[in-house]
């Protein structure tokens, strides 16, 4: 009777104790993720990565620039001037809920302009006004040397300004979150104060936190 | 007496195996106990000065702010911009977060980003920092960010409802040329200090100001599922600010308190909720089959079945005990109770402000008193942080 008894005992011990066993082991295994970590993978800026969110980022930086580096081009103020007009950049409005380093729209559009432009356009470097004026008057008290009369005015006058605004629109609700944004530049006579051009870009984007965070 | 020493042998192999079982049991929970627990071994000296992944976000936000607070603006800057790059993009697939709506993980196994309240604040100050490189755009942006991260909230009167961002909000339009009335307006609907001050183009110094200690959370229900918020504690209900010949008493803005409070259930609520059941119903059915696999166990026909019925009660209770309902109470532990604001104009150069924070009945609390030096240039706004801290 006991030998059946410690035998029925053993037939099922075996099982449960390698189920057990087996729960341990999967169970343990889980908890990092990646433990060699993820290596750096460069992607084109113009490519969306594998971390985005609803905000402005490289690949609508570059889409855009491109779009009014392009369209700029077309103006016949510019494709059709006989002296190559002068630009000065006048800082982007950022409207959007999206706080932004604002220079690095026109910073890429001046240097797609440079770049491809072919000199028909020209930009002033007023940002650096403090510097040049500096260097002018070291050249007009003779403390360094100078190629031609410092005392004539050189420094030339902007043409255009070119100019925008960043807009948007946000809506948020129990579905996720979308956010609208409107990329809006202008060039502007200095002038006769006309906006010869003006175009826009609209790029929408949608999401929805994991539950977690919800 | 064949007939006792049987019994006493077959209860002793049922001590037996039940005893083998809960061994097996307690090194499967010992077994997947985390290293991150008080016995493990003291951490070196880089550890503690590096965050967890999941905690890195709960860094930034306390070191940002204890940044802020001593001057340290580059510091707070970086300490926020990276913040906001997570709570900001934190759209679809997450692993931390899938992870700890598992039965089995803690909630705080998920990347912090913090509730609502917390974030908003996260912006705020990012805001200030903005205003204070004379970024009023960006700081706008910053206040607008935060509005939505309050649009959360399950009771439509308590969505979005900042006094101190929308208004910052609408002051900043104002400033730029633009139309802040809208702004205005949605401040002035939800201001629980009566009528706010209208813009006014000329101010040139912008006050911002906190007190008090925030809301910190606990757990609570029986298996600490359920997230719940400790109130904030503050003496100071208020400020003078005074430079030169002017006085201005503030008032408190916003009171995180009612933010933290205010915000209702989450879906993660539902899910913690679901997980206590989940805990709750196996540990019931575990005690139910241990105790019935006992009694079955007793009759010799059917010791088979019962000690099955135990075993079974066992995984269960296992099961049960692996089970972690307990609700993510990480806190930004450093927040002011109260937020903010003032503008004044002053003329220009150099200025001395004190800055006496007074308590409900409008008596100066002691040994809170700041003194700020600052200097008023043309066409910039100067912008003044200060905190009873």
């Amino acid at each position: 009777m006991m030998m059946s008894i410690q035998k029925s005992l053993s037939s099922w011990f075996k099982p449960i104790s390698c189920s057990l066993l087996a729960t341990l082991m999967v169970g343990c295994t889980t908890g990092v993720r990646n433990p060699s970590g993820v290596p750096v993978t460069q992607i084109n800026a113009d490519e969306r990565g594998f971390v985005a969110g609803t905000g402005i980022e490289s690949q609508d930086l570059v889409a855009v620039t491109d779009k009014m580096a392009r369209s700029i081009l077309s103006v016949k103020e510019i494709s059709q001037a006989t002296i190559p007009p002068r630009i000065v950049l006048k800082p982007v409005e950022n409207k959007t809920r999206f706080p932004i380093n604002k220079d690095i729209f026109l910073t890429r559009i001046r240097s797609e302009l440079n770049s491809k432009a072919q000199g028909r356009v020209r930009f002033l470097a007023r940002e650096q006004m403090a510097a040049l004026q500096n260097e002018r008057e070291l050249k007009q008290t003779g403390q360094v040397t100078s190629n031609s009369n410092p005392n004539v005015q050189e420094f030339k006058g902007a043409d255009f300004f070119l100019t925008g605004t960043l807009e948007g629109m946000t809506t948020r609700g129990t579905s996720g979150t979308s956010d609208y944004i409107l990329y809006n530049f202008q060039l502007i006579d200095a002038r006769t104060s006309e906006i010869v051009w003006e175009n826009s870009a609209e790029i929408k984007k949608q999401g929805l936190e994991d539950a977690a965070y919800r | 007496m064949p007939h006792i020493a049987n019994f006493e042998s077959h209860m002793f192999s049922i001590r037996r195996t039940v005893a083998l079982i809960s061994g097996c049991a307690a090194l499967l929970l010992s077994g997947c106990v985390t290293d991150s627990g008080s016995g493990s071994a003291m951490p070196t000296a880089a550890q503690l000065n590096k965050p967890p992944t999941k905690d890195r976000v709960l860094w930034n936000y306390r070191n940002g702010l204890s940044a802020l607070r001593q001057g340290k603006q580059e510091e707070a800057k970086l300490q926020f911009d990276e913040a906001i790059s997570v709570i900001g993009n934190i759209f679809g697939s997450d692993k931390s977060a899938k992870k700890s709506r598992n039965y089995f993980n803690e909630e705080s196994k998920k990347n912090f980003i913090g509730e609502p309240y917390e974030r908003v604040m996260a912006y705020f100050y990012r805001g200030i920092l903005y205003w204070m490189d004379g970024e009023a755009d960006n700081a706008r942006a910053c206040f607008r960010s935060g509005e939505l991260m309050d649009g959360d909230a399950e009771k439509k009167d308590y969505r979005s409802d900042f006094v101190t961002l929308d208004y910052l909000d609408g002051y900043a339009t104002f400033k730029l040329d633009g139309d802040g009335s809208d702004a205005f307006k949605r401040a002035q609907e939800v201001s629980k200090i009566g009528q706010l001050p209208t813009y006014d183009k000329k101010a040139n110094t912008l006050v911002f100001l906190e007190f008090g200690t925030g809301p910190t959370k606990y757990a609570g229900g029986e298996y600490g599922e359920e997230l719940r918020i400790r109130e904030g504690r503050s003496v100071v209900r208020g400020a003078w600010f005074k430079t030169g010949n002017k006085a201005i008493r503030i008032g408190a803005y916003d009171d995180l308190n009612f933010q933290a409070t205010t915000r209702g259930g989450r879906v993660m609520d539902h899910i913690l909720a679901n997980k206590a059941v989940f805990k709750s119903t196996t540990d019931t059915i575990g005690n139910v089959a241990i105790v019935g696999g006992a009694i079955t166990a007793m009759n010799r026909r059917s010791q088979n079945v019962g000690l099955g019925i135990i075993a079974a009660g066992v995984v269960s209770k296992i099961v049960s005990a692996a089970t972690t309902p307990e609700a993510d109470t990480r806190t930004w532990d450093n927040l002011p109770q109260f937020i903010s604001f003032t503008a004044l104009e002053l003329p220009l150069g150099s200025h001395t402000a004190t800055v006496e924070f007074i308590d409900a009945a409008g008596r100066i609390v002691p040994n809170l008193t700041k003194t700020v030096t600052f200097t008023i240039v043309e066409q910039r706004d100067t912008v003044l942080f200060v905190s009873d801290h």
